[in-house]
Formats: structure tokens, C-alpha cells, sequence
């Protein structure tokens, strides 16, 4: 895919469709297709083909065997009363308060937003375990209850009400943030209007507000229903304990396994779980068919409804006891248990130790090289992914016809696709790349970096396509006139501009393949640990101490980087882009 | 000299130019002038080098700019623009955007750095910006923003300057003043100007001469004053003059409403374009309107618009409603008077009113 200059582009496409070039084009959007797809699309064809072949001949057997198993359908039961109650959950959440976030007079909305994306760059897994030592037997709520009269006991989180409060509180900031600028962006004439019709501010809610808010809430618990279904790290975490199964973890636990079907059963409970997030896809198709959305509106932040005093602190107030006790508390007791030196112990100063730490960093040769191996891949899928992302957004941008939308399309597939089922796609698709030959590609490292570059490249494609989009065409043209072009163009002006949106992209890329959980435990082998495999390892042997301590250093490291980020993008916005 | 030849664009099977011919010399203030989507800023585009044309050429002095094989990209072009946003570079202060164009543009200061200063600036001078070189797009106002574009726009002196829409980003007092502004740099630089924009009252202002398009196609390109009093189509007439076309008949010299055959109007400058089709274009400042029960042809006010140094009438004749403009010191009418309608006796318009 080369970067042809636009001005011929643009020339040719008037000319005779029998021009030699205007073929040329087209063979070159069809090589990048085709490419994309082999990369893209064909594994997950090669998952489903295999799910109906057994030793080369076409079969249901294997769908008749799953189906007819009780196992099957109580873990699907599960994971649908799971994905429902967790989804309601974060969109409750979610909506409340992006609601309140844009329409009511608060102070500090700003360091309020940074709690609600805490438990979103914080990867679910750790917050999971950060929340069994929040509710453990030498954690804060069980000393709050026993001081309470009445014999009340912490609740017990490896169950289901446990796993649908942890998929909630991580994905809700997925609703909030895809509603948040749909109810700015409802024009407050529109509440107006209705007003001056005659209804009340709640009737006003039901019938203005509401309506237009749909799209955004409806994508918002889209995104919340494949995310709650897609997760591992919860169920696996905080079911398999406690024998309760869902898609992902019963897939994990096929593959594992290593039955002499493994590979085929698990790929028709990929299907089936395949089929389950369509469902949820066609659902919202469903809600929004009838809707409009207004994309010109302008975003509107000032607030609309002003309460007093009192009740703004009694607002402001619960608010913040909410954000801190789900998302800063479970990591601060995590934090303080890690330092304990064994599991169950009351947390006294005599108990306090770095033994933990010690074994961790000193001990276990296995989170060091873990953490080396985490950074490497995260590095260098970055690098790919800033490189060829920010290529195809360039692409997307200056000829938005159909081959880049169906390119842009395909390089979803991967990062739409439960986690589980894509590694498994990853699989069958390198083993044996092409059937008969295997590179020895899967058991490597090599496995997990074409994996996180395929099912990350995606972010980076959004991220610089919105920088894309934020600078006007006329920029780039005022600077050819002035006689800029090539690698002078893009150096004094382009990359200047597009700088803190790229690297917002490529940090999320860094950061999701940095801490990546699912995808990884089934694609890992020995020698290319990631640190979310070894955290694993450490919870399902029991080590709960050990995982504290390494999942502690990890979030300091994750907000650390965070902060920086901050700081970094502060001072570009100010000392280069000179805004105010 | 700038000659377009037969310059054809097409999109798909949209036609967004007709094969345009124009010339524009060495110097001359051009103004391109029409409504919005009658091709002017594909024209620029395509003058300015974003895009090739589908037929014809594009030609400055002897070196073809662009031909269906060939397009010469905009940075090797000997040009400058403005653009309606201004396009200012954020991360660059007002000093660096002039520089800018005299370190690439093909007319680049090739000699030292101290002949790149006093270039810089003389350009800043010109504008007005010198005592604001190190400031950023952020800490100016609209019209400082628009002195910087046109500052980096003519810093390298190029051959020539294409303006699109530069002031419908601004208030009207700060355009009026802009105006000038444009003027005084096109006398101090002697660049050939194509400014395009949709505002008549602009383009009467400030060009030498004027390009009004339609539809993909040049309606006609005269001079302003020409333009105004003698048009030569349908729609320059009403776009340009805001002229009421009025149907009847002409015999020789003279016109006959059709509404009301008793009336004969003399003829003060028709083109005769409109002779064979049996119109006379009135503009509204040319009707005399009379009180009731005078001769000319019989109407009613229907609307009454104060303005100020003027008043707007809509006046009902027979079929049809025309807009009368009357001085504010010409007796006044109420809705629903009964007026009688006549031409001003008004100069006769030549051709030969201005030299081209």
C-alpha cells in the first residue's frame, strides 16, 4: 500500500475507465484487500470451517456431540444470565452518570472523569483481584461488619452476583463514554421547546431527551454486552473457584484440556459464542432502525439544571464516596494487603513485610522475564501498529470509498471478536499457515505478537483517523502552496498536528497488549510468559499474596505512565500547539 | 500572463466546469463571482494545482500548468492563496509562517539570512504585523489572523495570488476595512489576483474585473461598472443588479411592457441579448414610482422595508411583484397604495463607459 500523490489520484479518476492506471488502481486496492483479508478475515473462516470438518470430510458430528451435552447449555445459561445482568448494570451506571456529568452543575467534573476511565485503564483482571482483598477476611469490609452489631458477613464475590458486579464496575465506563457526548450534544433548545409546550422537566426527560439519547445508550450497552462477553479474566478469576462457567472460560478450559477433539469442540462453543454476540449486534440494529441521529449538533458542556447548595454537595458528595470505594479503595487495599506476609493474616504492623515482593522480583525468575516479555510486545506491537495504523487512517482519510471502509472493516473483525475465540482463530491460522506447512510460529513469541498487532491495529487506525479528521484539509494545502511537499510537509506541519492523537492511539495499543489476559493464556508457552499469564498462574495455584504484590507494582507502573501521558499532552497542547 | 483554455472538470458525471476560457494579465485584480456550487472553487482548485482538469489547459506565460497529462503540483507553482479559514499553523508564530513559503516556495530567498530577515520584515511591515512577529494564531484577532494569511501568501511575490472567499470569515466593519487592505497589497506587489466570492458588493469594490459564473459555466466577465449597468444575461442581471426583468416587446430603440401596452419606455442601455428575448432588465433603483392616479403602468404596495438611506418597496403589477428602491426623500407610500410605475430619465449606458 503506497501513498500515491493525491492531486494524480484525483486527476485520474475523471479519465476513461480504461486507462492503463485506473486498472493499476484497482489491481492496487485489490493486492491491499486481499492482503488484509488473509491477515484479518481468513482466520476466523479457518475457525469456522474447522468447527464442521473431522479428518478432511464435512461433518456435524461435533455440533451434534456439544449440543447434546447438559454442560453446554448450563454454561450458556450462565454466561447469559451473566452478560444481562452485567450489561443492565453498566448501562444503569453508565447512563446516571454521563447524565448527571452533563446536565448538572457539579464542581470538579473533571477529576471525576478520571476516577469513572480508572477501572477502564486498570485491566479487569487486577481490579478483580483487587476486590477479593477488599472483600477478604482481613480486608476493610469485613472489619466495618464485625463492628457492626448483628453477625453480618462480607458477600462472597466467586459467585454469580459477584462476577455481574465486577463486569459491571469494569464496563460501565464504556456506557458513560459513549453517552456522555450524545446528551451534550441534544441542543437544550429542544427541552426548551418542550417546556414551552406545557411539560414537566421529567415528562421532557421521557419524551425529548430520552428518545434522542437512544442511539448513544444502545451502542454504549453494545459495546458493555460484547465486552461482558468477551471477558475472561472475571469468570476465570472469580468463577472457576466456585464452579461456575461461562463461554469464555469453558472455551479456555476445552482448549487447555488438550482432548484429542479439543481443538474442534472448542471451536463449535466459538461459534456458539460467535452467534450469541451477532444476536446482541442485531438487537441494537433493531433499536436504532427507526432513530436519526443528528451528527452536526455541536457539543453543549454547560450544565442545564442547577441545584442548590445543599443538595449539590449531598450530590457531589455520594458521588465521590461511589468513586472511591469501587475504583480507588479495592486497589489500595490491594496495595496494603500485597505487604502482608501470608494470606489471612490480620493486617497489623507485626505482619507487614516485603517478603512477598521479595519472592516476586528476587525469588521467581518468571514475572521478571514475564515483565520483560509484556514490555517488548507491547513495544513493538505499538511500533506496528503506529506504523501501519496510522498509514491506513491516511489512506481512509483521503479516499473514503468503499475498499478502505471494507479494509478499515476487516481490521475490526479481530478486535471485535471474543478473546477467547480470536486466539483460537490465531491458532488455526498459524500452525499451519498454509495447510501441510508449519513455520513453527505457534509456541513461540512470535504467536502472541502477530496476534496483539492484529487484534490491536484496529485502535491505532481509529486514534490517528480522529486526528485526521480534526485538521483541516486547508493546512495541509496552505503548506504545498507555500512549497512544501514530501517529507517536509508531514515533519513541519502534518506531524506537529496529528502528534497527540497518534500517540493517544498508540499508548491504548501499548497499554491493552501491555497488561493483555485472554488472548494470551491460551497462546502463551513456556519462555514467552506475559505478565497476565503469570498473575493467572499465580491465582489458579493459590498464590494470592505473590499476585497482589506483582498486580500492585503493576498499577503504580500503569498510572505512573498515565500521569505522564497527562503531562506529556498538557504541555504539547501549550508549549506547540500553543493553545489556551 | 494566466490563459485557461477549454478547462473542463468533471466528477463522476457531475460537470462542475464547463470548458472555461479566460485570460488574466499580468497585474489585473480578478474577481470570480457566483453563488455557492457555480464552480468557482473548483476553478481555484484547479488553478491552484489540487487537482487536475478533465479537458483543457491551464498555461502561465509559456509553461503549461496543467493539461490532461500533465498537472505541475502546487508547490512548484509561482503562486500564493488565501484561504477562507486562513489556515494558519498553530504551532507556528507569525514570523515563522512568513518564513515558511521563503524557505521552500520556488521563489525562495536563496541568499543569506540577513536577506531572509529583511524580507521577513518588510512582508510584516506591509500587513502591519511587526510589532505582533512572535506571537501564535491563538493570541490574535480575526483580522490579525487574516493579515498573517495574506502576509504568507505574498511574502515569496508570487506571480499569482488566489484568494478564496478571504473575508467571509470576518464581521462587516473589519471587511470593509480588509477591502483596503487587499487593495493597497495589490498596488504594492503588482500580482495578478483571482479573488473569489459570492458577495456582489465585494466584487464590485475591489476588481479590475469581474468573472461571473454559473453553473459551471461564465455568465459574463466585464468590468464592474459594465457589469452592472449593462448585463448581459438573465443572470447577472438579477444576481449582480438585482434587476426586475420586465416582458414586453422592443421596437427599434424603444420598449412596450407587455402589461400595459400604452407605456414606452426608452431604451437606456439594453443588451442585446435581452432586445431579442423581449425583456427590459429595470435594477430597482430605476423605477420612478408616481401617487396614485398618474401615468406609467398602475400597481399596488404590497411591502414597505425601511433602510435606512433608503426604502424597499414590493409592488404588485398585474401578474407580477417587483422591488423598487426610492430615496428617503422622495414622497413615501403606505401597503396597499395604488402607485403609477416609470423609468427614471436616467443617462444612457454605452458600452464604452469604461476602457477595458
Amino acid at each position: 500500500m503506497t501513498v500515491k500523490q493525491p492531486m494524480v489520484e484525483e486527476r485520474k479518476e475523471g479519465d476513461s475507465s480504461f486507462s492503463l492506471f485506473f486498472q493499476k488502481k484497482n489491481l492496487y486496492k485489490g493486492i491491499g484487500l486481499l492482503a488484509i483479508s488473509v491477515f484479518f478475515l481468513l482466520p476466523v473462516l479457518r475457525l469456522v470451517w474447522l468447527s464442521f470438518v473431522d479428518d478432511g470430510s464435512l461433518t456435524l458430528q461435533y455440533y451434534k456431540e456439544v449440543l447434546r451435552e447438559p454442560a453446554t447449555w448450563n454454561t450458556v445459561q450462565n454466561t447469559l444470565i451473566i452478560v444481562a445482568g452485567s450489561t443492565i448494570l453498566a448501562l444503569v451506571l453508565g447512563v446516571l452518570f454521563s447524565w448527571i456529568v452533563a446536565y448538572v452543575q457539579l464542581s470538579g467534573k473533571r477529576a471525576m472523569q478520571l476516577f469513572i476511565f480508572l477501572p477502564f485503564i486498570i485491566p479487569s483482571y487486577i481490579t478483580t483481584l483487587a476486590w477479593t482483598q477488599f472483600f477478604s477476611a482481613s480486608g476493610p469490609v469485613t472489619a466495618v461488619l464485625s463492628w457492626l452489631p448483628g453477625s453480618l458477613e462480607a458477600p462472597n464475590l466467586y459467585s454469580m452476583g459477584g462476577i455481574i458486579l465486577l463486569l459491571g464496575i469494569s464496563h460501565y465506563p464504556l456506557v458513560y463514554l459513549f453517552t456522555v457526548n450524545v446528551f451534550r450534544k441534544i441542543p437544550r433548545e429542544l427541552e426548551e421547546a418542550a417546556a414551552t409546550s406545557g411539560l414537566s422537566k421529567k415528562q421532557a426527560f421521557r419524551k425529548v431527551v430520552l428518545p434522542l439519547a437512544l442511539p448513544g445508550i444502545a451502542s454504549g450497552g453494545l459495546i458493555a454486552f460484547l465486552s461482558n462477553l468477551d471477558n475472561f479474566g472475571i469468570p476465570a478469576f472469580l468463577g472457576t473457584p466456585a464452579n461456575i462457567r461461562v463461554l469464555s472460560t469453558y472455551i479456555y478450559e476445552q482448549v487447555v484440556g488438550f482432548g484429542p477433539s479439543a481443538f474442534s469442540r472448542a471451536a463449535v462453543l466459538s461459534v456458539i459464542l460467535g452467534i450469541i454476540a451477532l444476536l446482541g449486534t442485531v438487537l441494537q440494529w433493531f433499536l436504532l432502525r427507526r432513530s436519526r441521529v443528528n451528527e452536526t449538533n455541536r457539543s453543549d458542556s454547560t450544565p442545564r439544571i442547577y441545584l442548590s447548595a445543599g443538595k449539590q454537595k449531598l450530590l457531589e458528595a455520594s458521588l465521590w464516596i461511589f468513586l472511591l470505594v469501587t475504583s480507588l479503595m479495592p486497589l489500595i487495599t490491594m496495595g496494603a494487603l500485597s505487604l502482608i506476609s501470608a494470606y489471612g493474616v490480620p493486617f497489623n504492623l507485626e505482619n507487614l513485610s516485603l517478603r512477598n515482593y521479595e519472592y516476586v522480583f528476587l525469588t521467581d525468575s518468571k514475572p521478571i522475564s514475564a515483565l520483560t516479555n509484556s514490555l517488548q510486545l507491547a513495544f513493538f506491537t505499538m511500533l506496528v501498529c503506529l506504523v501501519l495504523g496510522t498509514a491506513m487512517a491516511y489512506l481512509r482519510f483521503k479516499y473514503p470509498d468503499w475498499s478502505t471502509k471494507v479494509a478499515e472493516l476487516f481490521m475490526t473483525i479481530p478486535f471485535a471478536l471474543p478473546g477467547t475465540v480470536f486466539a483460537l482463530c490465531m491458532i488455526f491460522m498459524w500452525l499451519e499457515p498454509v495447510p501441510g506447512w508449519n513455520p513453527g510460529i505457534y509456541g513461540t513469541v512470535w504467536i502472541l505478537f502477530i496476534a496483539y498487532a492484529t487484534r490491536f491495529l484496529v485502535l491505532q487506525v481509529r486514534g490517528s483517523y480522529t486526528a485526521f479528521l480534526q485538521i483541516d484539509p486547508s493546512m495541509e494545502e496552505a503548506a504545498r502552496i507555500s512549497g512544501a511537499a514530501g517529507w517536509v510537509k508531514w515533519r513541519r506541519i502534518l506531524l506537529p498536528l496529528l502528534f497527540p492523537g497518534i500517540l493517544s492511539g498508540a499508548l491504548l495499543v501499548f497499554l491493552m497488549a501491555l497488561t493483555e489476559l485472554t488472548v494470551s493464556s491460551l497462546l502463551w508457552s513456556s519462555g514467552s510468559e506475559t505478565i497476565g499469564v503469570v498473575i493467572f498462574g499465580y491465582e489458579q495455584a493459590g498464590y494470592s499474596t505473590y499476585s497482589t504484590a506483582f498486580s500492585t507494582v503493576l498499577v503504580l507502573g500503569i498510572l505512573l505512565g498515565g500521569g505522564l501521558f497527562m503531562l506529556l499532552g498538557n504541555i504539547w497542547d501549550r508549549k506547540v500547539l500553543k493553545n489556551k | 500572463m494566466i490563459k485557461v483554455t477549454n478547462l473542463t472538470k468533471k466528477y463522476g458525471s457531475f460537470t462542475a466546469l464547463h470548458s472555461i476560457d479566460l485570460e488574466i494579465g499580468d497585474g489585473e485584480f480578478i474577481a470570480v463571482l457566483g453563488p455557492s456550487g457555480c464552480g468557482k472553487t473548483t476553478l481555484l482548485k484547479l488553478l491552484a494545482g489540487f487537482m487536475g482538469p478533465t479537458e483543457g489547459t491551464i498555461a502561465m506565460d509559456d509553461l503549461v500548468l496543467a493539461s490532461t497529462k500533465r498537472v505541475l503540483p502546487p508547490e512548484k507553482r509561482n503562486i500564493g492563496m488565501v484561504f477562507q479559514s486562513f489556515a494558519l499553523w498553530p504551532h507556528m508564530t507569525v514570523a515563522e509562517h512568513v518564513k515558511f513559503p521563503l524557505s521552500y516556495h520556488p521563489n525562495k530567498i536563496k541568499e543569506g539570512k540577513n536577506e531572509l530577515q529583511e524580507r521577513i520584515n518588510r512582508v510584516l511591515k506591509l500587513v502591519g504585523l511587526n510589532e505582533l512577529a512572535n506571537r501564535y494564531p491563538s493570541e490574535l484577532s480575526g483580522g490579525q489572523k487574516q493579515r498573517v494569511a495574506l502576509a504568507r501568501a505574498i511574502a515569496p511575490l508570487p506571480n499569482l495570488l488566489l484568494m478564496d472567499e478571504p473575508l467571509s470569515a470576518l464581521d462587516v466593519e473589519l471587511r470593509m476595512e480588509m477591502r483596503k487592505e487587499i487593495q493597497k497589497l495589490h498596488r504594492e506587489t503588482k500580482a495578478s489576483i483571482v479573488f473569489v466570492t459570492h458577495d456582489q458588493g465585494e466584487a464590485l469594490a475591489i476588481a479590475d474585473k469581474i468573472v461571473v459564473m454559473n453553473q459551471g459555466r461564465i455568465e459574463q466577465i466585464a468590468p464592474p461598472e459594465v457589469l452592472y449597468t449593462r448585463p448581459e444575461t438573465e443572470f447577472v442581471a438579477t444576481f449582480v443588479g438585482k434587476c426586475n426583468l420586465v416582458k414586453g416587446q422592443w421596437q427599434n430603440d424603444r420598449f412596450v411592457p407587455a402589461i400595459d401596452l400604452k407605456n414606452v419606455w426608452p431604451d437606456l442601455g439594453v443588451a442585446d441579448s435581452f432586445k431579442e428575448s423581449g425583456i427590459y432588465p429595470v435594477r430597482p433603483e430605476q423605477f420612478l414610482l408616481m401617487p396614485e392616479k398618474s401615468d406609467g403602468l398602475q400597481g399596488i404596495v404590497s411591502f414597505v422595508q425601511y433602510q435606512g438611506h433608503e426604502i424597499h418597496y414590493t409592488v404588485e403589477v398585474g401578474e407580477e411583484s417587483w422591488t423598487i428602491h426610492d430615496s428617503v426623500f422622495a414622497s413615501r407610500f403606505n401597503t396597499g397604495d395604488f402607485v403609477g410605475i416609470s423609468l427614471k430619465n436616467a443617462p444612457v449606458q454605452k458600452a464604452s463607459l469604461v476602457s477595458n
